[in-house]
């Protein structure tokens, strides 16, 4: 044979049956869960599964490369499974609610790409196959792949045959259902463990492949396909196309120069729009989003004593930590002429590290006052995704950009994904919650393109790694006085508006019947989160989950008014972040750590712990 | 004058279902006023359509005035609207319920006057509801619960009570309790109030004007008396019911 008869049998037409037998495996696995969860917006990336597999994958390649050896399926399925039941576990307790189930997801999915992000920057030098692996590339060098993707699919197919009719039945919902003499759980556990397997296989083999599950189905839905049998043949088929159309694409874009350019990029680019599309049209009569955080949470008398302590508490860390330091060899504390030397050169980061936590943990308090859903955080407003994107496309467009231009650039991404959210708040009678969706469309469709982004292997991806990680070692005075004043007006605004944040929480009827302007309202709270989170990501980056941690704290510490809790929520927020920063200063000292990245670190058990607490 | 609300060929779509179809109707003033009806009959409909809560076709007039003049602020001092099943007043105190409905007057950033606190506590204990001021709204019964929120709608000083099922989350007992509650606030303080019920017996019992909606039409519009007939009653739910006569003289419907 000769060159070009190799890469087209081992190579280009691989390739091709891939992108079918893979598109095919997504389809089916976003129909079943769909049909599984009755969840029109249910599918392998939004409910996390395949950034679990992501995840495994590169700790794996990473930590302990020797497991490679028996190849990457069972450590991609080990983590698509631990991801998926996690995510079950918090919807179970929560009632499978659609977007509850969502939110859960792809505060999964952003933890594992945050914690993947932090390994990867740590040892550099698997970043470029690692990042393609990320991407979803479809490049093929033989048809092993083919042939290993073929026989999942079959087997998949398979079983969602003999699930069928059960899962016909389960559509009546559990009670339904359970009446009928149908073992619900075994039903849920075989669809699940089915659609984990499909798409844990694409990911193993392909990488993270975005969305592909969320539009067979839809697409297939608008086609006019009722019964569940029909649904599923024609959404396994159509994710098929999709997969393919979505290759072509990429290669006739890219042409031979670009064949590393990820299709899963492409493919999330696709997703973004979809989901915003869809979010409409989701079916009012699903079980209500909304839910009582954790049970009746106590409430302070006096909350006086409680905020001077955290505000005490505040400045003594801070006045602690700028004087306590890692030497080579131990610890020292600061005499007062050192003191005098490191506080200018300490002070603007800890200024700006307390303002950015106070702006978060402001924008996370009204944000979960605003959809009453307690899981509702500025990283999953979209405004942090649509930020980093700015960042991206200003580091790739320019050749040295300054400062300013990357300022100007994160303020801009972040301002356009705030308006597509805000827009949604103008729809007449559109529930808070499904903002929420409108801004993880935006952070999942900036995350595909950044993704893409970096597949390049360019050496500037490392200037955006490094950003979306977060860092505070940069900023000088002017910028942490500027995050302050940002910080504080948010603050008196919130608390200013604290009699919206009473009223909001009683829902559509009552705020109405209160003369409540119900647009205005959600809008400029909604703005003023945006601005806050924002301001605070330019500084920590995307991820912190402080927004959603210290919220939660005030509220456990006894703050139940709206001022109060706003005020206990951003010291709390100041506090953490301020020790956070104390933190990635010394963890890895003399290097240090990303302080963004650190937090994240500190907040994901808290998340999951959060997730699995649930409802009682 | 004493129509209180002036509805002219009010039409209300949905995509695909028409959901009030041309209702012309005067209802009266200082009433207790039943809104009944089978389930889709449009009747929560039409009570959102008067608390300005939906968009409507053709005029309604309230107290004599369009309600598009009206001025969202000025709507909520005359008139409060009470949605069905009110969501849980997550962590909040009942004299902290009561007092959002000082909204309408102070505003997102006006000062909560002496003057507003003294309408707190009247309505409070208009409402019976003094004792449990300092408690969790969660930690209260349905029936206590549910006067809360009436207690809110007086702090409001509305003169005009929008109610969508107030009673249906409730056993027998408290629904009397929050009914007899609702006609004194009526009769004493030359309040109105618009009530959406479930029961016809209750109806019947506590209102003193009674609006029947059947697929979106008025299918009776007149005193409960009109009401307790076998006719009335099967034109409006297509159900054969038996009247049958207590003691007292009050008639009480059952299916037959």
């Amino acid at each position: 044979m000769s060159l070009e008869q190799i890469i087209l049998a081992y190579g280009m037409i691989p390739r091709g049956v891939i992108a079918l037998v893979a598109g095919a495996a997504l389809g089916l696995s976003g129909a079943i869960l769909q049909t599984v969860l009755r969840n029109p917006i249910a599918d392998p990336t939004t409910l996390g599964i395949s950034s679990g597999a992501q995840l495994s994958l590169v700790l794996t390649t990473i930590l302990a490369p020797d497991l490679l050896m028996a190849g990457r399926w069972p450590i991609a399925m080990s983590g698509a499974v631990l991801a998926a039941a996690l995510v079950m576990t918090a919807g179970a307790r929560r009632a499978f609610a659609p977007v509850t189930m969502v939110v859960v997801g792809m505060l999964v999915a952003l933890t594992a790409s945050a914690i993947a992000t932090a390994v990867t920057l740590a040892q550099g030098e698997y970043l470029l196959s690692l990042v393609i692996w990320n991407g979803g590339s479809l490049v093929q060098q033989d048809w092993s792949g083919v042939q290993a993707l073929t026989l999942v699919l079959s087997l998949g197919g398979a079983a969602a045959a003999l699930l069928a009719r059960p899962l016909r039945v389960l559509s009546l919902g559990i009670e339904g259902a359970s009446g009928l003499g149908l073992n619900v759980a075994a039903v849920r556990l075989a669809g699940i463990a089915v659609a984990v397997a499909l798409a844990g296989a694409v990911s193993a083999e392909l990488g993270l492949i975005g969305f592909v599950g969320l539009a067979g189905p839809a697409l297939a839905r608008s086609l006019g396909a009722r019964s569940i049998p029909e649904r599923l043949v024609l959404s396994t088929i159509l994710g098929a196309l999709i997969l393919s159309v979505c290759d072509g694409l990429v290669l006739i874009v890219a042409g031979t120069s670009g064949e590393m350019f990820p299709t899963g990029a492409l493919t999330g680019l696709i997703g973004g729009p979809l989901m915003i599309w869809l979010l409409p049209r989701l079916r009012g009569s699903t079980p209500p989003g909304t839910e009582a955080a954790e049970g009746p949470a106590p409430r302070r008398d006096r909350p006086m004593p409680l905020l001077l302590t955290l505000l005490a508490m505040l400045l003594a860390a801070a006045m602690l930590l700028v004087g306590i330091g890692r030497v080579p060899g131990g610890w020292a504390i600061l005499d007062a002429q050192s003191f005098a030397d490191f506080l200018p050169m300490r002070l603007p980061r800890l200024i700006a590290a307390a303002s950015a936590g106070a702006a978060l943990a402001t924008a996370g308090a009204i944000l979960q006052r605003l959809t009453g859903n307690p899981l509702a955080s500025p990283e999953v407003l979209g405004v942090s995704g649509g930020a980093s994107l700015g960042f991206a496309i200003v580091v790739y467009a320019f050749a040295a950009p300054s400062g300013a231009m990357l300022y100007a650039g994160t303020m801009t991404g972040g301002v356009i994904a705030l308006a597509v959210v805000g827009a949604y708040v103008f729809r007449r009678d559109m529930p808070t919650e499904r903002i929420l969706l409108a801004g993880i469309a935006v952070s999942s469709l900036a995350s595909a393109v950044l993704s893409a982004m970096m597949a390049s292997g360019d050496a500037k991806s490392w200037t955006v790694l490094a950003w979306l990680s977060g860092s505070s070692a940069t900023v000088l005075m002017p910028g942490a006085l500027g995050l302050l004043s940002v910080a504080s007006a948010i603050w008196i605004a919130a608390v200013a508006g604290r009699r919206w944040l009473a009223i909001l929480p009683l829902g559509h009827g009552v705020s109405a019947g209160l003369s409540l302007p119900l647009r205005g309202a959600r809008l400029s709270l909604i703005l003023l989160a945006g601005i806050a989170t924002g301001a605070a990501t330019v500084l920590v980056g995307p991820l912190s989950f402080v927004g959603l941690m210290a919220p939660h704290l005030a509220r456990r510490f006894g703050l139940a008014l709206p001022g109060l809790h706003v005020t206990g929520a951003a010291l709390i927020g100041a506090l953490l972040m301020t020790l956070a920063d104390f933190g990635a200063r010394m963890a890895g000292f003399p290097y240090e750590l990303p302080l963004g990245l650190f937090a994240s670190l500190i907040g994901a058990p808290w998340l999951f712990w959060l997730i699995m607490r649930g409802q009682r | 004058m004493t129509t209180l609300f002036s509805i002219n060929d009010l039409c209300v779509d949905v995509p695909g279902r028409r959901l009030l179809e041309g209702v012309t109707l005067d209802l009266p003033r200082n009433r207790v006023i039943g809104l009944i009806g089978h389930n889709g009959s449009g009747k929560s409909t039409l009570l959102k359509v008067l608390a300005r809560q939906i968009a409507s076709t053709g005029s309604v007039q309230f107290e004599g005035t369009p309600l598009p003049d009206w001025s969202a602020r000025e709507y909520a001092r005359r008139l409060a609207f009470l949605p069905q099943s009110p969501p849980s007043a997550e962590g909040m105190l009942v004299r902290e319920l009561v007092a959002l409905g000082r909204y309408p007057w102070h505003g997102a950033l006006g000062r909560f006057s002496p003057e507003d606190d003294a309408y707190v506590r009247v309505a409070m204990a208009e409402c019976g509801i003094a004792p449990f001021a300092d408690r969790l709204v969660d930690t209260l019964s349905g029936g206590e619960r549910q006067r809360c929120w009436l207690a809110m709608m007086v702090a409001q000083q509305a003169s005009t009570l929008l109610l969508d099922e107030p009673t249906s989350a409730l056993d027998i007992a408290h629904a009397v309790e929050v009914m007899r509650l609702v006609r004194k606030m009526c009769q004493d303080r030359q309040r109105s109030a618009i009530v959406v019920l479930h029961e016809v017996n209750m109806a019947a019992r506590f209102c003193d004007h009674i609006v029947a909606l059947k697929d979106g039409r008025i299918a009776l519009d007149g005193a409960p008396a009109d009401l307790m007939h076998a006719e009335a009653l099967h034109d409006i739910f297509s159900l054969r019911m038996e009247i049958l006569t207590r003691g007292d003289g009050q008639r009480v419907a059952v299916p037959a």
